[in-house]
């Protein structure tokens, strides 16, 4: 009841900050201003009726053929669109068009061209399929799991390794040894394909029921979020050693001069002390796996950069930057949530 | 009965003897003041009672119970975990630098040992730790935290977070060395009331004044041992160890 209250209260306006209000009328003046765009755009239909006498031939001839000789495209981003015609063959012809704020505008070179590419590519990421945001989603999962699962053993591996008792600390210095100190990528490789080795009778793919044509890559996710999550352990592992051995001696003493067990001491006193100052290091370790999430094409999955690589590699270049305005838009978001828990954690200071 | 009572107690650090041989018996609501030059072996010697230093050798008995049995840097007579954690309960200590918990309130500080360690319900300990913030005479700063708290509030609060715990000796080690000047009396009124509600108590200290009006006993330490001891009118106007006056000299 009190998380469900404190979700619905974020929703109240009257207690946002004043930075919060700017951000959100930013955002609804933004909304608008695109929806009175969308309201002027060029319909489809105004948009197909640009192409040349030409094409409109051979666009009529395809009706009968068996193999259709016009490519056309129409792609609609809310308050702009956009079509491209192109036939194949030696006298190929190529027409393309961009309709923004009431007008149509020839964007077979020049700035529009840049423009309608860019449509097209957003598009494509927006798509369904082998699309960018499906890339994103991918790595958002990925990374989320493998910090959140990896941070909560890292507290385990980091108290081992400071542990006096060398059954407990050698094991914990020989994992994050491990880990560390291989590439992630042979870690990726080792889980995906050893383990079903060392497994006999063991595929990822058969954790998934087996009519479901998406198996193999849920399989394949599987192995990803394990390898991610242990390596990810590894390094939170030393940010959280780090955090506790910063924490005052003076705080040990006191609290065994009160009677308090070693574990007592480490769950009330040391631990919640040390989450604020682990919050900087892990988020930085939160956007380094990010993008290490690419690393996954080697088990035959496609993130974001995977993704707009195999599209580069189908035209242009300018892909690249829809790439980077998504990595840039995924890392302000979690840079935002950090922040926000570092406050949270500050209160005391 | 003596509440404390040391028997040649030593503590090396490597090939440096910093306690030779102490023996000292602290009766019931006697209120000690350790003062000597520094690295005299007081706070070593203080931390030794309550195990935040392990003695090399030497006894140390709790209320006339063996607490601990050290010879040779060997635990010679293992006295039972559960009684050594009870007679070590019967001990508070305030520390020269507050070691308050930052992340806890000012009332969740002093609650937060009777909870955890005597396993008490919060409402159970509520109205002693309220009662113990008045007594500090902060009890309007009890859902503050320590930050917002001046240097003098700090340790009066690490006085009530102590003594929640219902010791029977308290242990102050140089608890008023790092206060402004300004802030030192209010810690010392706190600590004067205490031993006049007879409360056993050993301070390592530098307040000469506080040691001279309040103290039972003043023992002067120097090199390790106890060079002398008496009441503060022996010690304070009739010093007779050469220690003792060179020390009373440099410092008055």
């Amino acid at each position: 009841m009190k998380f469900l209250k404190s979700i619905v209260s974020a929703f109240d306006v009257r207690k946002w900050e004043k930075k919060s209000k700017i951000i959100a009328v930013v955002l609804l003046a933004i909304f608008v201003a695109a929806s009175v765009l969308a309201l002027l755009k060029p319909s489809e239909e105004r948009l197909m009726n640009c192409a040349s006498t030409a094409i409109r031939t051979e666009l009529a001839k395809d009706e009968h053929r068996s193999r259709r000789q016009v490519v056309v495209t129409y792609n609609d981003l809310y308050f702009i669109n956009y079509a491209s015609f192109s036939t194949s063959g030696v006298n190929g012809i190529s027409e393309k068009y961009v309709g923004f704020a009431g007008s149509i505008y020839h964007a077979d070179d020049g700035a529009w061209n840049v423009v309608g590419q860019f449509i097209n590519y957003t598009y494509r990421m927006l798509g369904c399929g082998q699309s960018m945001l499906y890339g994103a989603k991918l790595t958002i999962v990925l990374t989320t799991i493998s910090i959140l699962v990896g941070l909560l053993i890292s507290i385990f591996l980091a108290l081992g390794k400071i542990s006096k008792i060398p059954l407990i600390s050698l094991p914990c210095r020989a994992y994050i040894f491990f880990f560390r100190g291989t590439p992630l990528m042979i870690q990726i490789f080792c889980i995906y394909l050893a383990i079903p080795g060392i497994f006999e009778g063991f595929s990822w793919r058969s954790l998934f029921d087996s009519s479901d044509p998406e198996a193999v890559f849920k399989g394949a996710f599987v192995a990803a979020v394990i390898a991610f999550t242990l390596n990810s352990a590894a390094y939170c592992a030393e940010i959280v050693r780090a955090a506790i051995q910063s924490i005052d001696k003076g705080q040990y003493e006191a609290a065994k001069a009160l009677g308090l067990t070693y574990g007592q001491t480490m769950s009330k006193i040391i631990v919640p002390q040390s989450v604020r100052r682990m919050i900087p290091p892990v988020c930085n370790e939160f956007v380094m796996v990010l993008k290490d999430a690419s690393l996954v094409f080697v088990i035959g999955l496609m993130d974001i950069t995977t993704i707009s690589k195999t599209i580069s590699a189908s035209g242009s270049y300018l892909v690249f930057v829809p790439a980077m305005v998504i990595y840039l838009i995924i890392t302000a978001f979690f840079t935002f949530v950090f922040g926000k828990i570092e406050k949270k954690f500050s209160v005391y200071e | 009965m003596s509440m404390i009572r040391t028997e040649h107690v030593s503590k090396k650090f490597g090939s440096l003897e910093v306690l030779k041989d102490i023996n000292i018996t602290v009766e019931n609501g006697e209120v000690i003041c350790l003062i000597g030059p520094s690295g005299a072996g007081k706070s070593t010697f203080l931390r030794s009672l309550n195990q935040l230093e392990t003695i090399t050798g030497g006894q140390i008995f709790i209320e006339d119970q063996l607490f601990l049995h050290r010879e040779h840097d060997r635990t010679i007579h293992s006295v039972d975990k559960k009684k050594q954690k009870q007679l070590l309960l019967e001990m508070g200590m305030v520390f020269q630098h507050f070691n308050l918990f930052p992340h806890k309130t000012v009332l969740e500080n002093v609650m937060l040992a009777p909870i955890t360690v005597k396993k008490m319900k919060p409402e159970e300990i509520k109205p002693l730790a309220l009662k113990l913030l008045e007594d500090v005479g902060l009890s309007d700063k009890a859902n503050e935290y320590p930050s917002k708290l001046s240097g003098g509030q700090k340790q009066r609060v690490a006085i009530a977070r102590a003594l929640a715990m219902q010791p029977k000796i308290m242990l102050f080690d140089e608890p008023t060395s790092a206060l402004d000047p300004e802030l030192v009396g209010e810690v010392l009124n706190v600590m004067k009331k205490l031993a006049e509600e007879g409360m056993t108590m050993i301070c390592v200290t530098h307040e000469m004044g506080f040691a001279r009006e309040v103290a039972d006993r003043v023992v002067f330490m120097a090199d390790g041992i106890i060079a002398e001891e008496g009441t503060p009118d022996e010690i304070f106007n009739n010093p007779k160890n050469p220690r003792t006056q060179q020390f009373l000299q440099s410092i008055l």
